[in-house]
């Protein structure tokens, strides 16, 4: 429901002066386990505001989206504005959009291979919504229509990483010392090294998108940095990004009365032949996906994921632990169950990554419950399970239950 | 797999009829009757808009409500349809686009927008039976079924009515062992339909509530899918709608999906 203001006017109104929308919604996540590294038995404790305005004119759109919230676990007050953009018609086959925005595209579900715009990992982990899993970046985003292909084009001037796990909140894996830290035992959050604020270090990324009898073919390419700090630069002993660039592609359409789709990935890190320990190698990464409804609202997909790092010899030869490198290929396996009952106003999702090689598992379980247009309810739980090392064993003791009440207008 | 699948906006912006009337003529084929049925519910015009708003009642007598406008815009008439949906409530589903390329003869291409991550998904196009967006109305009875799913049988013609029973011929594949249209005679209007489980009761009711002249076509303008085993109900309301706007095309493209264009799912 828009609020009772005289500006408030459906998204379908003529002439709409500004339309406000938002929502206010309450997190807790506790640990299901204590961990000792870490000062907080709560991962997540936050009230969130959110304003949403937008306004709509012929050639221009204006969309701001920001979220002020109030944390109890970092103990402070932020502003996270997740957009602030403006779409440019252009012409009849150019828009162009420009300011903060949220951006997507590929074809995993809850995997990433070229899209290589920003990520949350700590929001993905903690009990947050799924829609904070992406991150929003200061980019210029245009696409042309052509009657050929769509062609986009993402120029993001500084380059914006992913909010990766540094130590506050949960306790990651230190291949270095061999151990799992933390902020509070490093110091400190993890403060990598960015690019300087430079022409040259700004990211670009491309997408070339048509459809082809229900087949959708997309052509990708990135040229940027890691968006974690993988690399490491010797001499200020800090994490770092590197140079990389993606080139890839992928394929989805309809399949056996489902969903299938494919998208395979180069990463071409600057270590060449893999001989610099300080800098990720390049790899090789596909995926392979297939989505169907079993029975009436009750859904499955699977996803096989393949990370194949080249020149692995040159990697463990020249590895200060090379017993922590990853493994030349690395299989993972996801499930997604979905789940809806009760006039589809009860929602039960089960989402589940498995490394089979490493034991290495996070599963992702909720409960959504909408009590009314406005209300909706969430229960749930993120268990991460494994080795110390491993990609999600060593979130193990940030596993959590969860309890989100969102109230939208 | 050759039916298609069913499809609110068919319904909504499709149920509207050919004005040329069979009076006078008695007793006409059954197939015939079916086919310019399909035609009047689903293919008014050329193309059509229209802004929708659904209120949703439980058994328990609490309502929700869903808002959006739906564009439509036949390739063939009487075959391939192109659609697209934007919603504007609830605030879950806002500025959510549904986009839909339905063949005839083979399955659907579905896309679902997510604006909050800037998401496009792709669905499955296996679902027919499943409800929309939460209401009474499922993809399929919307969209109407494809009409060689069913045998057609006449059972009776009243003085404003065909009356057709449809059986499935392949009795598995859905939930109903039949059901039951009455086809106004002059505007072949489908203005109730009931399904029949397989005790031989009504289950299920889909009834026009009113029907208005659009520009010289018969619309169905209010309508009511009651589940009649739970008490829920939907009443799909049409605040508006508008025939042979010249939708382009190139509307029902990846754009629509990712920055919806207001001048054209802006209603009056």
């Amino acid at each position: 429901m828009a609020v009772g203001l005289s500006i408030a006017t459906p998204v379908v109104a003529q002439d709409p002066l500004v339309e406000l929308h938002g929502m206010l919604e309450l997190g807790v996540a506790g640990r299901v386990r204590a961990d000792p590294l870490q000062p907080d038995d709560l991962v997540l404790g936050e009230a969130r505001f959110r304003l949403d305005l937008s306004h709509f004119t012929d050639r221009a759109e204006f969309f701001f989206k920001g979220d002020l919230t109030t944390d109890a676990v970092a103990d402070d007050v932020e502003l996270d504005i997740r957009q602030a953009v403006v779409l440019l018609r252009a012409t009849d086959w150019l828009d162009v959009r420009v300011g903060r925005q949220v951006l997507t595209w590929g074809t995993g579900d809850l995997l990433f291979l070229n899209d290589q715009f920003p990520k949350d990992f700590v929001s993905f982990f903690i009990g947050r919504d799924d829609e904070f899993l992406k991150a929003p970046s200061n980019s210029m985003k245009v696409t042309a229509y052509t009657g050929l292909a769509n062609v986009d084009l993402v120029w993001t001037p500084v380059f914006e990483p992913d909010r990766f796990i540094t130590g506050e909140r949960i306790s990651f894996f230190d291949t270095s010392g061999g151990s799992l830290v933390s902020a509070k035992t490093t110091g400190g959050p993890l403060q990598p090294l960015k690019p300087a604020r430079e022409f040259e270090n700004g990211e670009l990324a491309a997408r070339v998108f048509r459809v082809v009898g229900g087949y959708e073919l997309a052509a990708y390419g990135y040229w940027g940095f890691t968006k974690q700090p993988l690399a490491f630069d010797p001499v200020a002993e800090r994490a770092m990004y590197s140079r990389q660039s993606v080139y890839g592609a992928s394929v989805r359409g309809g399949w056996l009365g489902g969903i299938a789709n494919f998208e395979g990935a180069l990463y071409d890190s600057s270590d060449g032949g893999g001989a610099n320990p300080n800098v990720p190698n390049s790899e090789v990464r596909a995926l392979l996906g297939y989505e169907r409804e079993l029975a009436t609202d009750l859904t499955a997909g699977f996803q096989y994921s393949l990370e194949w790092v080249l020149d692995h010899g040159a990697l463990l030869a020249n590895s200060r632990n090379p017993r922590f490198e990853p493994r030349e290929t690395t299989h993972m396996l996801t499930n997604r169950v979905t789940y809806r009952l009760m006039q589809q106003t009860l929602t039960l999702s089960l989402f589940t990554f498995v490394v089979p090689a490493d034991d290495d598992a996070h599963v992702r379980a909720s409960a959504t419950k909408r009590w009314s247009d406005a209300m909706t309810i969430t229960v749930g739980a993120n268990v991460m399970t494994g080795d110390d090392s491993g990609f999600f064993g060593q979130l193990e003791k940030a596993s959590n239950a969860f309890l989100r009440i969102r109230y939208g207008f | 797999m050759k039916r298609k699948i069913a499809w609110i906006a068919g319904l909504i912006v499709g149920l509207a009829a050919l004005h040329t009337a069979a009076a006078g003529q008695d007793a006409p084929d059954v197939n015939e009757i079916v086919e310019r049925a399909n035609l009047a519910a689903y293919y008014a015009r050329a193309d059509g808009r229209a802004g929708v708003r659904m209120t949703i009642t439980d058994a328990g007598g609490r309502n929700r409500t869903r808002r959006f406008t739906i564009l439509r815009r036949d390739v063939v008439d009487g075959g391939d349809q192109d659609y697209a949906v934007l919603f504007s409530r609830p605030a879950e589903l806002r500025n959510t686009v549904f986009l839909v390329k339905k063949h005839v003869g083979e399955d659907d291409d579905r896309w679902l927008y997510l604006p909050s991550l800037d998401l496009v998904k792709r669905i499955a196009a296996g679902d027919r039976r499943t409800s929309f967006v939460g209401s009474h109305i499922l993809y399929e009875d919307v969209s109407g079924r494809g009409l060689e799913e069913d045998g057609h049988e006449l059972l009776e013609i009243t003085d404003t009515h065909y009356i057709v029973q449809n059986t499935p011929l392949d009795p598995g594949a859905q939930e109903f062992s039949s059901w039951k249209a009455w086809i106004d005679k002059t505007t072949f209007l489908p203005t109730l339909m009931e399904y029949v489980d397989d005790t031989g009761e009504v289950y299920r009711r889909i009834e026009a509530l009113e029907v208005q002249e659009i520009d010289g076509t018969p619309t169905v303008t209010r309508m009511r899918a009651s589940d009649l085993r739970s008490g829920g109900f939907t009443v799909i309301e049409f605040t508006s709608v508008e025939y042979d706007l010249d939708i382009p095309a190139s509307l029902f493209t990846e754009r629509t999906l990712r920055s919806p264009s207001r001048r054209w799912f802006s209603v009056r």
